[in-house]
């Protein structure tokens, strides 16, 4: 298996992945089977558009019989609409269906973010090493990611205290100092070793 | 472009940040309406990647380069574009060409990296654009793109020439020294006969055998060698036909072929172009780079103006100077003869006394429509061909039909197997 061919198979299984997370245990409210329905058409139009972004696209169109227009027109709709925003959002509401959860919601926040990156490279053709400069950035998302887990499984101050809102308030916080801190720790665009071909004959071409 | 210019870029979020924004927003969004804080967890590495992202250098403008390995090619040649960007800040660069009208592609149109080539090829002669290129700058994480589209420099685009070895010799040539073998005797090296010695001949020209037969001295003689003045004559008047291989594009291919091949036998050759009663002419002349003056001075008059230097525009036949058409000259003519002011013309200047040579160039028929009048329409029209092409040949013009697919040589070997006797030589 080659590497771009790996990388969009690792793109649509994590998006499988997140979906099935998200909605086990089926619960019977708030319209989980519509965001069900939703989170897997966003993915399953994603991993379409991953696969058939390489078929080439006349550019003359006009004369084309009627079944070469509509497969036309299907690609170009699968490469306008944001499959992925959709799944997104359709996963994140079928994860708020189930009650409190904060492993279960961390692991699909790391889920998510790694379909994101894994997607974003099978659609560059950049490859893994590319994402070196954002590792540390990476790491700091993930021990929030970690906090905040960790500030969901915190027991109530009481009810009616507003614990939870705290709770949210420090979440924050703690988003908004690593925001402040960030433009120092993450690497300067001049420093990092991802270096691209200059050359003559390092173009890379797709056809 | 060659030597680079500055464009002004328009950065917008990427793909990837769209998606990081709707989690991070999405997330938020959760916590604070669920109360529940393992949402914001799940949006803060997307909303740090994006916060971080913030820094990557985005060059406001970036210096482009795009030269042309070659500024003229023919018809169906490969031809390259070698495009570079400058000052793009370690930004990536992506290249994506835009092929204009008439160019083909021989190659990837989408490349990466701040230097790309893209090979294509013109598909018909003409000053051709090659289009634009869509370029496409994304910083290091890939979080925003620029984005500026750029036209590419124009190209000259030759007919191909069509096939053509042989030539169509006049019986009378001008005292200028060539290659084609007169019927005058000269100092050439094609025999020619055996006459009696005069003191003066050289040694080296008896001819033994003949001097044993006929108990006197006998000498070779050879046939001088001479070249001839060719006016090529383009009519451009009717473009009819497939655009690809209409009257026009045949007129173009055959003429460069026809100004190869005599400029070959060291003849000197021009052209004239005839365009709605006006014309346009090149002086003829020698040499290999006669061959592009040519050609471009039928681009030009195909573009309505004058070419090169020795070449003029905008005077009627009649009034054409002699240095534009000699007298005793070959006239090759390419043309449909379609045009009545057109065949008018030929009849004038054969009257004047030119030889003339006319290759029908026309491949194309009035559509075929069903109903008595049109076939009767269609069929007259063919009549009407018929006998303007007779006319002609009755006046001593030889038409010969050229398909645009095979040699010229097929259509012209009747006329190129021996001298093609001048308009005086027939009186």
């Amino acid at each position: 298996m080659t590497r771009p061919i790996a990388i969009r198979a690792a793109a649509i299984l994590l998006g499988a992945g997140c979906v099935v997370w998200a909605a086990a245990p089926p619960v019977p409210k708030g319209l989980a089977n519509l965001a069900l329905v939703l989170a897997g058409c966003g993915v399953a139009g994603g991993a379409l558009r991953l696969i058939l972004g390489g078929v080439p696209v006349p550019r003359d169109t006009f004369l084309l019989p009627a079944p070469v227009r509509a497969w036309l027109w299907f690609l170009e709709t699968l490469r306008r609409v944001p499959w992925e925003e959709g799944a997104v959002i359709a996963i994140a509401w079928l994860e708020v269906l189930h009650s409190s959860r904060p492993r279960h919601t961390a692991i699909l926040g790391a889920a998510l973010i790694a379909y994101l990156l894994a997607t974003h490279l099978a659609e560059s053709g950049a490859t893994v090493t590319s994402l070196r400069p954002q590792v540390r950035v990476l790491a700091a998302g993930a021990g929030l990611l970690a906090l905040g887990a960790g500030a969901g499984m915190l027991p109530a101050a009481g009810p009616g205290a507003g614990s939870a809102l705290l709770r949210l308030v420090a979440a924050a916080a703690l988003i908004a100092a690593a925001g402040l801190v960030l433009p120092y720790v993450a690497p300067s665009a001049g420093d990092d070793g991802a270096g691209q071909g200059g050359r003559w004959g390092s173009t890379e071409r797709r056809g | 472009m060659a030597d680079g210019s500055e464009f002004s870029l328009r950065w917008r979020s990427s793909r990837h940040a769209r998606r990081l924004l709707t989690l991070g927003l999405a997330g938020l969004f959760i916590a604070t309406v669920a109360r529940r804080p393992e949402f914001a967890g799940l949006a803060a590495p997307a909303l740090l990647l994006l916060a971080a992202g913030r820094s990557q250098r985005r060059p406001p403008q970036v210096r482009l380069q795009a030269r042309l390995s070659t500024r003229r090619a023919f018809e169906g040649e490969l031809v390259a574009i070698d495009v570079a960007a400058e000052g793009q800040d370690g930004c990536s660069v992506r290249w994506t060409l835009h092929p204009g009208r008439e160019i083909e592609p021989a190659g990837a149109t989408d490349a990466d990296g701040p230097q790309a080539r893209f090979t294509f090829s013109p598909q018909r002669w003409g000053r051709r654009q090659v289009g634009t290129v869509d370029v496409v700058l994304r910083d290091r994480w890939r979080l925003a793109e620029g984005h500026l589209t750029v036209e590419l420099p124009a190209l000259d685009c030759y007919p191909a020439p069509a096939q053509q070895r042989t030539q169509v010799v006049l019986s009378r040539l001008p005292n200028r020294l060539g290659e084609h073998a007169a019927r005058t005797f000269g100092e050439g090296i094609e025999f020619a006969g055996v006459r009696e010695y005069v003191p003066g001949d050289r040694q080296r020209s008896i001819n033994w055998a003949a001097s044993t037969r006929r108990g006197r001295l006998q000498v070779n003689t050879f046939a001088a060698e001479r070249s001839q003045d060719v006016v090529l004559l383009v009519d451009g008047t009717s473009d009819v036909g497939e655009p690809g291989s209409s009257a026009v594009d045949l007129a173009l291919r055959g003429a460069a072929a026809a100004a190869r091949a005599y400029l070959d036998a060291r003849d000197r050759v021009g052209v004239i172009t005839y365009h709605w009663g006006a014309v346009g002419w090149l002086v003829p002349g020698l040499g290999r780079r006669q061959v592009y003056r040519i050609i471009d001075s039928m681009l030009a008059s195909e573009r309505g103006g004058a070419g090169s230097s020795g070449a003029g525009y905008g005077m009627s036949v009649r009034r054409l100077p002699r240095a534009a058409l000699p007298p005793g000259a070959l006239v090759v003519v390419f043309s449909p003869l379609l045009d009545q002011r057109f065949v008018e013309t030929l009849r004038d200047m054969r009257e004047r006394g030119f030889t003339m040579l006319v290759i029908d160039v026309l491949n194309a028929e009035p559509p075929a429509r069903s109903g008595s009048t049109n076939r009767m329409a269609r069929r007259i029209w063919r009549m009407e061909q018929e006998a303007i092409r007779f006319s002609l040949r009755e006046l001593g013009v030889p038409v010969v039909h050229w398909d645009g697919i095979g040699s010229l040589d097929l259509p012209l070997a009747p006329y190129s197997r021996r001298p093609l006797m001048t308009a005086g030589s027939r009186r």
